[in-house]
């Protein structure tokens, strides 16, 4: 296909039938090129950000929570690379944007993520990724961090209400860093995810959710505070609960592929714990999988950054981005083996996938081409 | 020369070699060419030790009159008492006993050669570990490095840690039994394109632990290296540099493990795998004290704090109650299940095999479980391609921490976290460059420094 066609293909694609909500809100996307780590981030991240409108509004005397993509262990690379430059967010992004925000007023900002089996401090896991905690800190006066992956330094869950008719679970039980904060940012890889096609803000959060509760080993009735494995048998499997006490699987027993089940709770959780500012790092990556224990990923270089106030419109931007269609269905790239995250989003009205409706500011789509699939 | 003139002549072989290093301090390597110029390789080498399969006169000569030492490598097969008479007859240094010869023979030669060095490269269940030897050996080791994924699976879900096929626990343990040098004497794998990087690994390997891996080219780059190709002399300087990194330092090898984790085992036994519960901890970073079951006293245990005995039936009524004693003033103590005994290397086998793995495996969970995310005198972040070891000097003043990189890459921003009162901290690194370390600190006990960069290896000093 050439990129012409592409395009044509990408601007018919809402007269295509399309799961999505039609009034679903829509939302400008600014995008970014940037090819090295070091360039000025934090003059790009800017530049991006007032495309957006400004930050002050977002973040002036508040809380703000990031959660970062720091899938799988720091130990685990690919061709024995820094993570940050395979697929894990870069930390001198995460120093640029808490400088944006400090520099907008932020009160507070706290990096987030569920570490990979450990509920042990997140600085351990930034330093084993490589990342240097001390400057991270030093970005901004009031820089916190937090492993989600249990109850962490707070006394227990914040429940987090799926609104209208959920997918899979009624509401989800998180780290309550994601309730007492005012902004949520989704800071999130550009790649693939071999189970959803896509890992981008929305996929992101999967990984709020605690494994104390929703991993392999978590408690039956009650969550395990020392949590050591992944999510496989709850989140992917569908093979046992979660603890009892965070609400139960609506239709347990009824689906066990993951390409089924990740999705809708991902999109679950886009409607439950919504999403300010969708922040996609896709300078340095990986295509073909979201991480090195996926076969056959590939380090490739797209050299962009991607950013909106919406997930599902900054995440569709991406998706094109990336080469595909964002309203793709189930057996078309990226979805080949999945159901399409975007548009069960939008279907819960968090936001279109309609590039006709999106403003794409800064870079051009078709100037930030690359394509994933090649 | 007559015969009986033989045992004056052997008897002044010490003399003749006096200005040759005692054995502990050689620096062995296999050297298979016989042209005299060869050892102008060696004019920037800190090897000093050559084996020999075939000692020709001019290059022993030569090699004599460089100061360095020459042995003579015997296999079981031959007459070897004979065989060793004839090498001495041509001058070299002393002899090498490599293989698994009959009982007594390598008695015989000793009593034949008289007062020359005899070191005994054998499998690692016949080392005579305790005799006093200068030199003990083994020809048994695996290959340092990351073994490759042959197999990865593919699925979304992350897998465990990176494993690294290392000697060091071996060397650690049987360390841990004597103040002899130990010798790691296997050849490269056949059949494979091994870098420069790979031979400064299997160097450091042995080096951090405190033995000495004897140097083996593989055949093409011995190929070469004889023809004074420019790239294979370019990696022979690189090895060499990592080599005199750690044979520059002599105190590093009189330094004691400064772990504050015990690991009470028969070095006799599981002591002598690789693979085993030494190098499962050393994997994750945890500085681990190996003590000899027969070493055993309460000074063997000072400043631990968590101990873990993998072989409760074999220890004393006596040994049981230094342990307890461990326990009762206020140190963590781990012991193996009921009936679990610790297994000795069988046949060839250095390593464990999946049952061996299956059965420690209960035991690793409970050690991983104990040790947690404690600080055991360092912690270090962002190594997981790198093996650790920390040794501290008698008076306590000061601490070395080794780090050896197993992966194709340098890699960056290392952090090491330690306890203890140390006011500087120094990098150092083949390249021989001594660069100072900012300390920070962490929190009230804890304090750190940053490493911006290790190649192959890297040497943290802590002073106070």
């Amino acid at each position: 296909m050439t990129r012409r066609e592409w395009l044509a293909m990408i601007a018919a694609t809402p007269l295509l039938k399309a799961a999505g909500a039609p009034d679903a809100p829509a939302s400008p996307v600014a995008i970014a090129k940037c090819a090295s780590y070091d360039e000025d981030l934090a003059a790009k991240l800017g530049t991006l950000f007032t495309q957006l409108g400004g930050l002050e509004k977002l973040v002036g005397n508040k809380t703000v929570t990031v959660k970062v993509n720091m899938t799988g262990p720091p130990s685990n690379r690919v061709q024995g690379r820094a993570p940050a430059i395979t697929h894990y967010t870069h930390p001198k992004l995460l120093g640029a944007a808490a400088f944006l925000m400090s520099r907008a007023g932020a009160k507070r900002i706290r990096f987030v993520e569920s570490a990979w089996a450990t509920a042990g401090p997140l600085e351990d896991v930034m330093l084993d990724s490589g990342w240097n905690v001390r400057s991270l800190k030093a970005s901004a006066p009031n820089v916190l961090f937090e492993n989600t992956n249990a109850r962490g330094a707070f006394n227990g869950y914040a429940r987090f209400p799926v609104p209208g008719s959920a997918y899979m679970y009624p509401g989800y039980d998180l780290n309550r860093a994601y309730e007492e904060t005012d902004v949520f940012v989704s800071m999130a890889k550009l790649k693939n995810h071999a189970t959803c096609g896509l890992t981008l803000s929305l996929k992101n959060c999967f990984g709020t959710l605690p494994a104390s509760i929703y991993g392999d080993d978590a408690g039956v009735d009650e969550p395990n505070e020392k949590p050591t494995s992944g999510r496989g048998a709850v989140g992917h499997d569908g093979k046992r609960q979660p603890s009892k006490s965070a609400p139960q699987e609506l239709h347990f027993g009824a689906s066990h592929d993951p390409g089924y089940r990740v999705p809708h709770i991902v999109a679950d959780l886009a409607a439950a714990r919504p999403i300010h500012l969708a922040i996609i790092d896709g300078v340095e990556t990986i295509a073909g999988g979201e991480g090195p224990w996926i076969r056959g990923v590939r380090m490739v270089s797209p050299g962009v950054l991607v950013a909106g106030m919406n997930p599902v419109c900054t995440d569709a931007v991406a998706a094109a981005v990336m080469g595909y269609n964002p309203r793709a269905q189930r057996g078309a790239a990226p979805f080949e083996t999945c159901d399409n995250i975007l548009t069960l989003a939008e279907a819960h009205g968090v936001g279109t996938t309609d590039l006709k409706r999106i403003e794409v500011r800064g870079v051009p789509i078709e100037q930030a081409l690359f394509r994933f699939g090649a | 020369m007559p015969a009986r003139a033989l045992p004056l002549f052997l008897s002044l072989l010490p003399l003749l070699h006096a200005a040759i290093p005692q054995p502990a301090d050689w620096v062995p390597a296999r050297w298979t060419y016989s042209d005299p110029h060869s050892l102008d390789l060696l004019q920037n080498s800190p090897v000093n030790c050559l084996l020999l399969t075939t000692y020709p006169a001019a290059l022993v000569s030569a090699a004599a009159a460089r100061n360095l030492a020459t042995l003579a490598v015997l296999t079981p097969g031959e007459d070897t008492v004979a065989a060793a008479r004839r090498a001495l007859a041509a001058n070299v240094t002393g002899i090498v006993l490599e293989g698994d010869f009959a009982e007594g023979a390598a008695a015989s030669v000793r009593e034949a050669v008289r007062g020359a060095p005899v070191i005994e490269l054998t499998a690692r269940n016949r080392m005579p570990l305790g005799s006093g030897a200068p030199v003990i050996g083994t020809y048994q080791g695996v290959w340092p490095g990351i073994p490759a994924q042959a197999d990865a699976v593919v699925k979304a879900g992350p897998t465990s840690s990176v494993w690294i096929d290392t000697n060091t626990g071996f060397i650690r343990a049987v360390r841990a039994w004597g103040g002899a040098a130990l010798w790691i004497a296997n050849r490269p794998p056949a059949h494979t394109i091994i870098t420069a990087e790979r031979y400064q690994q299997v160097i450091a390997d042995a080096e951090a632990s405190g033995g000495r891996w004897v140097l083996a080219l593989d055949s093409d780059f011995t190929a070469r290296l004889g023809t004074r190709e420019a790239r294979a002399l370019a990696d022979w300087n690189k090895i060499n540099a990592v080599l005199a990194f750690y044979e520059n330092h002599p105190e590093w090898r009189r330094m004691t493990e400064a772990g504050r984790l015990a690991l009470v085992q028969d070095p006799a036994k599981g002591g002598l795998l690789s693979g085993g519960i030494l190098d499962m901890i050393a994997v994750k970073h945890t500085p681990v004290r190996p003590v000899p079951r027969q070493h055993l006293t309460p000074d063997a245990l000072r400043g631990a704090t968590m101990a873990v005995d993998l072989d409760a039936d074999a220890l004393t009524a006596e040994q049981k109650e230094v342990l307890r004693n461990f326990a009762r003033g206020g140190g963590t103590l781990l012991t193996g299940p009921p009936g679990w005994k610790d297994q000795a290397p069988r046949g060839e086998s250095i390593t464990l095999d999946q049952k061996e793995l299956e059965r420690l495996n209960d035991i690793w969970h409970d050690v991983n479980s104990m040790v947690g995310r404690a600080n055991l005198g360092v912690r270090l972040f962002n190594v997981s391609s790198m093996l650790s070891n920390a040794i501290a000097s008698a008076d306590g003043k000061t601490e070395i921490v080794h780090l050896v990189n197993y992966s194709d890459y340098p890699v960056e921003d290392v952090t090491l976290q330690f306890l203890g009162t140390f006011q500087h901290a120094t990098l150092l690194s083949p390249d021989g460059a001594a660069k100072p370390l900012e300390i920070y600190k962490v929190d009230e006990e804890t304090r750190g420094v940053d490493i911006a960069k290790v190649a192959v290896c890297a040497t943290i000093k802590l002073e106070q």
